[in-house]
């Protein structure tokens, strides 16, 4: 926005969230959708190429200020996540796998029918895989939710992302040196990344309950702490080459098996996570041109059908063996639908890195468009009709 | 519609409820996850039987009606093995323990059945707050005139069981002070606290019960929150002071304790209850809810002031030969090695101490209730 003056172009993004909070509130109050559909909404009405409001992604702070608040979000995802559940209950990893490679597999071939080229049909598979954490971390923690279907979901979700965090570098890897001589070392250097970022993370898991300790803190609320800790990790991934996404990931893994209180009462970081969560929604929906949208838009619709099937029938299958009813498989397959602000943040550190991918990706810009919007509803309705949401009425008294 | 008549039981034949809590691994407190737990074990074969209870972050579970302590031991022990194999498969944490010591009443969801969602509207906020966990002991009667006698003479010794089965320290999130903070939220039913003074059954049912139905207030039993109540369809007393100790084991020991209490005074060998005893009843059970055994107790005859635990301790010697007769020696010494060592309530407090959140102290609950037994879940 070059003709306006620059105390302009700096209210953007304040006036951006205000706009996105308003919509959310007022939105959820209507509609009793979730609030971050509404953030999705304004933040792509807003965008350079809709409303011209918001200035184009590239700006560093705010692509920063967006990767804290995924890693807010990353962190307590770690930190709800117990690894032991996977080896008492196999079925369940079996079920997290047999979705994800489902779905990688139905993506590129649908990907390949609709005349992509085969790299970018193995991109699009590869992020298909994943689900958003931001989205069903905020609807579970906005509907208050508990039960299977919730948990399963989140531990799924943890699984798929770094399934899909891995193949989407290795196929990365892979377009950087364009041939597949290359494959083994694209594979090599993600596994390095994957081991790095974890590693570091787990660092952070152990270092900062033990400070906390040593200056006898962990009675009172540690959540400051932590909010701080992210901040620094996800600093020093995006200096590196590590990704803050599978650190984040990895100090909520290890922070929880130290047991020093990350406050229920402070879900989702409270004021601060509230704030970032606006600002990360609104900012990646910004990032989506409509044009491209417009473009992708009929193998975008196949492709979240595709992905919604496979996801729901892959869990599904596996219900009755991993001890829950097939109802409730099946829901928690549908709960994994949402997809957009992982698959936004991943593009965007493919470009930091130098690949510019996304005008090849334009089906995928379509994709998180859609899911941006509707994924949200659909791991909410998969919730209630689960009976694990806790904002639902109460159920008429028989008095 | 009067009271149905007693229907007659061996006595001293006895029977275990527990209150349980299920605990979201995640996060340590408490999640709505009975609907689910039930499910899957419905495909099991499941010795005794679960429930539902008030609110869907906890389940009830029973024994099946026993003559001795050990049968019904083992007969815990295998109902917690397979409720644990059941939770390993679900991520979630199966723990005793009156209270959980952080979860908010609010957050609570009501079970979907009728009795339920009736109790909610006419209790309002209580009944969320009612997420408190216990443990029932019911004694099998002869007839209904020993039941209402064991009932009554039962009342010098209630604090003994609220002493021993003490373990809800935290409320809220903080140390309430109380060794069994559970009974206050249990006193705030308007219900609750000591039966009426009656000894015979047929004035019971035909004067009290009668009186109490003509004022609507009450349309059965079920509507009576005694600390001791008699349970006419089952023919039994129903101890309810107790709350759910950490471990099956701390559980069967005080229905034993029950059990040779209930022998020992069915031989009359004391002066019989009389109202007056009632004097001192709510000090004594209040002395031992604050400061479980490090507090005192008054003879409701002599009107002497004891140590809580000396008198613990001199009445489990004194029921020995009682036990012998019963085959439950085991289970006295167990809870006269708690009175000397401490009750889950400090057992508690001292995880917190050692570990500083309230989410270790859950921690040590579930690690408590599993024992050293593991069992695979079998696929049913």
């Amino acid at each position: 926005m070059p003709d306006l003056p620059p105390i302009l172009t700096s209210l953007a993004w304040p006036i951006a969230i205000a706009i996105a909070w308003l919509a959310g509130e007022f939105g959820q109050r209507w509609t009793g959708l979730p609030r971050i559909s509404f953030y999705g909404l304004v933040g792509f009405v807003l965008a350079g190429p809709q409303g011209a409001v918001l200035p184009l992604p590239d700006s560093g702070p705010v692509a920063l200020l967006a990767d804290i608040g995924f890693g807010l979000i990353l962190f307590e995802l770690g930190y709800r996540i117990n690894l032991r559940w996977l080896r008492t209950n196999p079925w369940l990893g079996a079920a997290g796998l047999t979705e994800s490679l489902l779905t990688f597999g139905v993506v590129y071939l649908i990907a390949i029918a609709f005349g992509s080229s085969q790299l970018v049909a193995l991109m699009m598979a590869a992020l298909s895989m994943g689900s958003s954490p931001a989205t069903v971390v905020r609807v579970i923690n906005e509907q208050r939710s508990s039960g299977q279907v919730t948990e399963r979901v989140l531990h799924l979700t943890a699984l798929n992302c770094v399934l899909a965090v891995f193949a989407f570098n290795v196929i990365i890897g892979f377009w950087i040196f364009r041939t597949f001589d290359a494959v083994g070392e694209a594979l090599w250097q993600s596994l390095v990344m994957l081991a790095g970022s974890a590693l570091l993370g787990a660092l952070f898991g152990v270092l900062v309950p033990a400070l906390l300790r040593a200056i006898r803190n962990p009675r009172q609320d540690a959540t400051l702490a932590y909010a701080i800790a992210i901040l620094l990790l996800v600093a020093i991934c995006d200096a590196g080459t590590l990704s803050p996404y599978i650190a984040a990931l990895a100090f909520g893994l290890s922070a929880r098996h130290r047991r020093v209180a990350f406050s229920a009462a402070q879900r989702n970081f409270g004021a601060l996570g509230g704030l970032l969560t606006v600002l990360l929604f609104v900012f990646a929906a910004s990032t989506l041109d409509w044009r491209q949208i417009a473009a992708g838009s009929a193998l975008a619709v196949a492709v979240v059908l595709a992905r919604l099937a496979t996801k729901t029938l892959a869990v599904t299958a596996f219900a009755h063996l991993s001890g829950v009813s097939w109802r409730k498989g099946a829901l928690t397959g549908l709960g994994l639908a949402p997809l957009s602000v992982f698959v936004i943040l991943l593009i965007e550190h493919a470009r930091h890195a130098g690949v510019h991918v996304v005008d090849e990706l334009r089906a995928m810009a379509a994709v998180t468009m859609l899911l941006e919007v509707f994924g949200p509803v659909i791991i909410q309705r998969a919730l209630i009709w689960a009976h694990e949401s806790t904002t639902d009425p109460e159920p008429p008294h028989a008095a | 519609m009067p009271l149905e008549a007693f229907t007659p039981s061996q006595p001293l034949t006895f029977g275990v409820e527990l209150e349980l809590q299920l605990v979201s691994l995640s996060d340590f407190d408490l999640t709505a996850a009975s609907p689910d737990l039930l499910h899957l074990l419905q495909r099991h074969p499941f010795p005794g039987n679960v429930t539902p209870e008030i609110t869907e972050s906890m389940i009830e579970i029973n024994s099946s009606v026993h003559t001795a302590y050990g049968p019904l031991l083992a007969q815990l022990r295998e109902i917690r093995d397979t409720l644990v194999a059941a939770s390993d498969v679900l991520n979630i944490g199966i723990a005793g323990g009156g209270t959980h010591p952080f979860q908010h009443w609010s957050q609570q969801k009501i079970s979907s059945k009728p009795r339920y969602e009736y109790l909610s509207q006419l209790y309002g906020y209580l009944a969320k707050q009612f997420t408190v966990f216990g443990q029932h002991v019911h004694i099998g009667c002869a007839n209904g005139d020993d039941a209402l006698y064991l009932l009554h003479a039962l009342n010098r010794y209630l604090p003994h069981f609220i002493a021993l089965s003490s373990s809800s320290p935290f409320v809220q999130g903080h140390d309430s002070g109380f060794d069994s903070a559970r009974l206050n939220s249990v006193f705030a039913f308007p219900m609750s606290g000591r039966a009426p003074f009656i000894l015979s059954w047929q004035e019971f049912t035909d004067v009290y019960f009668a009186k109490m139905e003509r004022t609507n207030i009450i349309k059965s039993m079920k509507d009576f929150y005694w600390d001791l109540r008699p349970k006419p369809e089952f023919g039994t007393i129903e101890l309810r002071v107790c709350d759910t100790p950490l471990t099956v084991e701390r559980a069967a020991a005080i229905a034993a304790y029950l059990q040779a209490l209930c022998h020992y005074l069915l031989a009359r060998p004391e002066a019989p209850p009389l109202e007056d005893d009632y004097l001192v009843y709510h000090y004594n059970r209040f002395q031992a809810c604050r400061f479980g055994m490090e507090g005192s107790l008054t003879h409701p005859k002599t009107y002497d002031t004891v140590p809580l635990r000396d008198d613990i301790l001199a009445t489990l010697e004194k029921m020995m030969p009682h036990a012998e007769a019963l085959g439950s020696v085991e289970a006295l010494q167990h809870l006269a090695a708690t009175a000397r060592g401490g009750s889950d309530a400090a057992q508690l407090r001292q995880v917190f101490e050692r570990e500083g959140s309230v989410e270790s102290m859950v921690h040590a609950a579930i690690q408590r209730f599993r024992g050293d037994r593991r069992m695979r879940w079998q696929r049913g």
